[in-house]
């Protein structure tokens, strides 16, 4: 009997649930069920936030050529003087807080590294550290939130309303579904963190961590994606 | 036997795609490097550039971090070493390169492209 083959009569006495826990067994393509699913899901948000972005970016030069050429009609909710400064820009440059979205997205940079370190420990069975990165990840997630309710206050008093313009449509839909994938990754970490204070998030149970990280990370991914296209590029 | 012969190097692979996952310091090392590229960014858009010149360095950032996250945190760059079949990553390869080009077209239509 080979060594593989000793190895194979060892792994199938094992029970079929250790296995399970990682997702399933691999398959021939080389990656678990679960991740590959995870990734054909990945893959669907990328058209998503794609059609999203794109929407944006043909609404705002469709705005800023409406503005330029003084069209009441879309900048009706909008004091004159924002008006006189769109037009003095030639962009939409002067709606944004750029250090405030800096730091934003600073912060949500941070947390994907939290994630990748609560991977790190919950693989290792590091208990408390996996805790602590769990934790520290929906926390960050939730400083992000909190951030975006404040932009979106503070554009809303401006006068960028949902229903003012297509350009404020565009933008609200595209950062609003982003913030809502936000806090959907925020409920996962939290259900994660309630596994692990029940002492059940361990080890065998790395894949599960790893997926709702892919999850996460994706979602800022695409944030690095809309800092710069939407608040940069003016 | 062929079964379990399978079966055992898929678990093998599962341990070894672990040990081949970033150390700790490592990914330390590509935070960093996503933060100095968020500064450079960030101060590139206030250094009074325009059109192409503005654009193009703050997209080939942006490209950078993209590949940065996908790559390190989310593991595609250790997963795509071990996953068998070089269809499956032609099939990923030639669907990104397509929508990549079906986005250049769409933008170019719209006049949206900076050069």
């Amino acid at each position: 009997m080979t060594a593989v083959a000793e190895h194979a009569d060892t792994h199938d006495s094992e029970p079929h649930g250790q296995h399970d826990d990682h997702g399933g067994h691999r398959t021939s393509l080389g990656l678990s069920n679960m991740k590959l699913a995870m990734w054909l899901f990945l893959g669907s948000e990328c058209l998503l936030f794609g059609a999203l972005i794109s929407t944006y970016l043909l609404s705002k030069a469709n705005f800023i050529t409406e503005v330029m050429a003084g069209n009441p009609n879309v900048t009706s909710t909008m004091p004159a003087e924002l008006m006189e400064e769109f037009q003095a820009a030639g962009s939409v440059e002067p709606f944004w807080d750029i250090p405030f979205t800096s730091a934003s997205s600073f912060i949500l940079l941070m947390s994907s590294l939290t994630m990748v370190l609560a991977h790190k420990a919950v693989s290792e069975d590091d208990d408390l550290q996996t805790k602590v990165w769990l934790a520290a990840t929906a926390l960050l997630g939730s400083t992000f939130i909190a951030g975006q309710v404040y932009e979106f206050t503070a554009f809303f008093r401006e006068g960028l309303t949902y229903d003012g313009n297509l350009f404020g449509s565009a933008f609200y839909t595209l950062t609003g579904f982003h913030g809502v994938h936000v806090s959907g990754g925020i409920l996962m970490l939290l259900s994660l963190l309630f596994v692990a204070f029940r002492g059940k998030l361990n080890s065998s149970r790395a894949e599960t961590v790893e997926l709702v990280g892919l999850y996460w990370h994706f979602v800022d991914i695409v944030w690095v994606l809309i800092f710069t296209i939407v608040y940069l590029i003016p | 036997m062929a079964e379990s012969i399978v079966t055992t190097e898929a678990v093998h692979g599962e341990h070894d795609d672990h040990a081949h996952h970033p150390t700790e310091r490592q990914y330390w090392v590509v935070f960093v490097a996503l933060a100095v590229l968020t500064a450079i960014e960030v101060a590139w858009s206030y250094a009074g550039l325009e059109g192409a010149a503005l654009v193009v360095p703050l997209l080939a950032m942006m490209a950078v971090k993209f590949l940065l996250v996908a790559g390190a945190f989310m593991h595609l760059y250790f997963d795509l070493k071990i996953i068998n079949g070089r269809i499956f990553t032609w099939a990923f390869g030639f669907s990104l390169l397509l929508a990549v080009i079906v986005y250049l077209v769409v933008f170019a239509a719209f006049d949206l492209l900076p050069f």
